[in-house]
């Protein structure tokens, strides 16, 4: 098990957050901290409102990093679980970043 | 451009839904869903079935989304109406099937104040739904259902809630209507189309596999892939199974079928997946039922997974080569590619597998011959009741059923040819989902034979969803192979907790279901001799206009085999009550 964090960039809706919390309960996984703001600079997202052919408004998108601690194996299944989510635009890890059907191999979060 | 029309948040949801194409709605009035009921009432393009529970509601949308493809939709009121439908929504959830179920709530400036009938339906249904809305806009009850349907049809299917507060449909509010031609979701986006690449690879395993096995799912369904998948096996001639939500996407007549696999799953099947050098998974998730030990699972087996959801893939059994998209486009690409490179593909080299699976089978494959022992000194056996009612219904009907024995006997007895026949609770295994599933494939399909395999414990969860059944004249056949016991918890206690049967039996206390069936309007029938079981269904079957309720008294020591050996592999099993492998 080691020390892992995730980058979370959401939909900033009602119940969004506990969606990602809730998972987290649902699927065993754990979670060491938690820390989530509304996104005002959307510059270094520039990339994912070209992929997605969108152009974030002000309060709409949030970003959330929870630390986490997980062994390698359980850490691609989490990433994909929290892909999942509707309200999840983007997760990433230290090494890779899925935008949706789009998977990344770098920390772009 | 004319004006548009001004309408009610309630004539807003009516309108929307028919907009989407819905014609049914499965549903039970209260006080937080009244508005949403009047406006029903005012109109005449969607019909609304009057369930007596809600959990029969949300099981009788589950029968008709799975029979037809097209979601169910579910209308409840709030609180326990809200509560009821759980269940339902959770066995659509597990088994990924398209649904959407609004719900009434109490007034927004009641939220939060414990009000009468107030739960939180979003936070309850939270972990059992594919996505959820609140509606705290009425301008937005539109955008929400367009949006809700997309993500409930979409992808992996799965229910949508909408809970919707009281004052949002309001009569005297009225809002200018509109139906979005498209749902616009930035955060969603499921794959369609496969990658090359990953076909390309797929298709140069296929060309040199031995010992390939086709395993195909319920996502093989939900993708109505039947043709490409028949297609595929007929260029590569390979062994198929099904798990036990695929049964029906591969001919189950077809000589290369090899049965359900799994935790009841045939021999041959069983045996055929440890021994394999290449998995082909179609729209199957490798669930605890089909690896048993997944350390142990099929050891020498590369493993194609095709998947429309990135989390099923490698999430138990790592998957040497993956392909994301439609399980439909999947396969056709598939096929493309397989097309232009026939000449590098020989199916006789598959001979000796085939015929190292036809050993098996020989050696321990099912017995379907059971029905032709009519003697009266021999009980009646659960298994040749389905073959009965296979024999009888030409293999042709919808058949749902419940959980436990009965639905094991079912699955393997019953030879399902075509996809969306078998309707069962697979994952969730929930016990009362037989008769509502019924009353919504026959919704669906009034022309069809529609049959529910139940159990005298399954039926009596839902059981009165029988009044539901009269009220619309619901000509459903139910065919209750009753032991007296919960089979499949005896079958437990019997293997494993040295044959003590704690709460198991009813000790005398069921009811007389001949009479039961009678007194919601019905026809019942008790069966208790061999002798007498084939004239009793045909009896039944012939009554076309009728509710037949067939009481079948079964041997209540029989067990269902094989049986895997608990976290050991697919090559561990309970052949007989004295025999395993």
């Amino acid at each position: 098990m080691i020390k892992r964090k995730l980058t979370l960039i959401m939909e900033n809706k009602p119940g969004a957050l506990v969606r990602v919390v809730g998972l987290f309960h649902q699927r065993g996984y754990n979670i060491e901290s938690l820390h989530v703001d509304p996104v005002d600079d959307f510059t270094p997202y520039k990339f994912i409102e070209e992929q997605l052919e969108t152009k974030f408004k002000e309060n709409e998108i949030s970003r959330l990093t929870i630390q986490t601690l997980v062994s390698d194996s359980l850490m691609r299944q989490i990433l994909r679980q929290l892909n999942k989510l509707i309200d999840v635009i983007a997760v990433s890890n230290e090494e890779t970043t899925y935008l949706k059907g789009v998977l990344l191999d770098e920390n772009l979060l | 451009m004319g004006t548009k029309l001004k309408l009610s948040g309630a004539d807003m949801l009516m309108h929307a839904l028919h907009d989407e194409g819905v014609e049914l709605i499965f549903g039970y009035p209260g006080g937080a869903a009244l508005h949403i009921y009047d406006a029903i009432f005012r109109q005449d393009k969607i019909e609304h079935i009057l369930v007596r529970h809600e959990q029969g509601a949300t099981h009788a949308a589950d029968g008709y989304a799975r029979s037809t493809g097209k979601p169910g939709v579910v209308l409840v009121t709030s609180g326990p109406g809200a509560t009821n439908a759980i269940t339902g929504i959770a066995t659509a959830f597990m088994d990924s099937i398209p649904m959407v179920v609004i719900s009434g709530q109490v007034a927004s400036h009641l939220i939060g104040t414990d009000a009468f009938q107030e739960t939180d339906m979003i936070g309850i249904s939270r972990p059992v739904v594919k996505h959820s809305y609140c509606v705290f806009d009425a301008n937005e009850i539109p955008k929400i259902v367009k949006e809700a349907f997309h993500v409930a049809t979409s992808g992996r299917p799965g229910p949508v809630v909408i809970d919707i507060p009281k004052d949002m449909t309001a009569p005297d509010n009225l809002f200018e209507y509109e139906y979005p031609k498209k749902a616009n979701i930035r955060s969603y986006n499921p794959p369609v189309e496969p990658d090359e690449n990953q076909i390309e690879r797929a298709v140069t395993e296929l060309l040199n596999a031995k010992r390939p096995v086709i395993y195909a799912g319920g996502g093989a369904i939900a993708s109505n892939a039947e043709e490409e998948l028949f297609r595929l096996n007929e260029i590569l001639d390979a062994p198929v199974t099904n798990t036990l939500m695929g049964l029906g996407i591969y001919p189950a007549t077809h000589h290369r079928f090899l049965g359900m696999l799994g935790m009841h799953g045939t021999y041959q099947a069983n045996m055929a997946m440890h021994n394999a050098d290449l998995i082909i998974a179609i729209g199957a998730r490798f669930d605890d039922r089909i690896t048993n030990n997944p350390s142990k699972f099929s050891p020498g087996a590369k493993v194609i997974h095709l998947d429309v959801d990135h989390s099923s893939v490698s999430k138990i059994i790592e998957a040497n080569i993956a392909v994301f998209g439609q399980v439909k486009n999947s396969l056709s690409a598939m096929i493309k590619l397989l097309e232009t490179k026939l000449d590098q593909y020989n199916k006789d080299t598959l001979q000796p597998w085939h015929d190292q699976i036809q050993n098996w089978k020989s050696s321990h494959g099912l017995n379907y011959e059971l029905y032709k022992n009519e003697s009266d000194e021999n009980p009646i056996l659960p298994q040749a009741v389905v073959q009965h009612v296979y024999n009888i219904t030409e293999g042709k009907a919808y058949v749902t059923s419940d959980v436990g024995q009965h639905q094991m006997f079912a699955a393997q007895y019953y030879h399902f040819d075509e996809p969306r026949k078998w309707i069962n609770s697979g994952s969730m295994g929930t016990m009362g989902f037989g008769l509502p599933a019924a009353m919504g494939v026959k919704f669906a399909f009034p022309n069809e034979e529609v049959l529910c395999i139940t159990g005298e414990g399954s039926i009596q969860m839902c059981i009165q969803e029988l009044s539901t059944c009269l009220q619309y004249n619901l000509p459903i056949k139910i065919i209750n192979i009753n032991n007296e016991a919960l089979g499949m918890v005896k079958q437990w206690q019997d293997m494993n907790y040295g044959g003590r049967h704690s709460q198991s039996t009813y000790q005398n206390s069921l009811p007389d279901f001949v009479k039961l069936a009678e007194s919601y309007g019905h026809v019942g029938i008790k069966v208790e001799k061999n002798s007498e079981l084939k004239s009793a269904l045909e009896k039944a079957f012939s009554m076309k206009d009728r509710l037949v309720f067939v009481d079948v008294y079964v041997d209540p020591a029989e067990h269902v085999y094989p049986m895997l050996i608990a976290n050991n592999s697919l090559e561990d099993m309970w052949l007989s009550k004295d025999k395993k492998t």
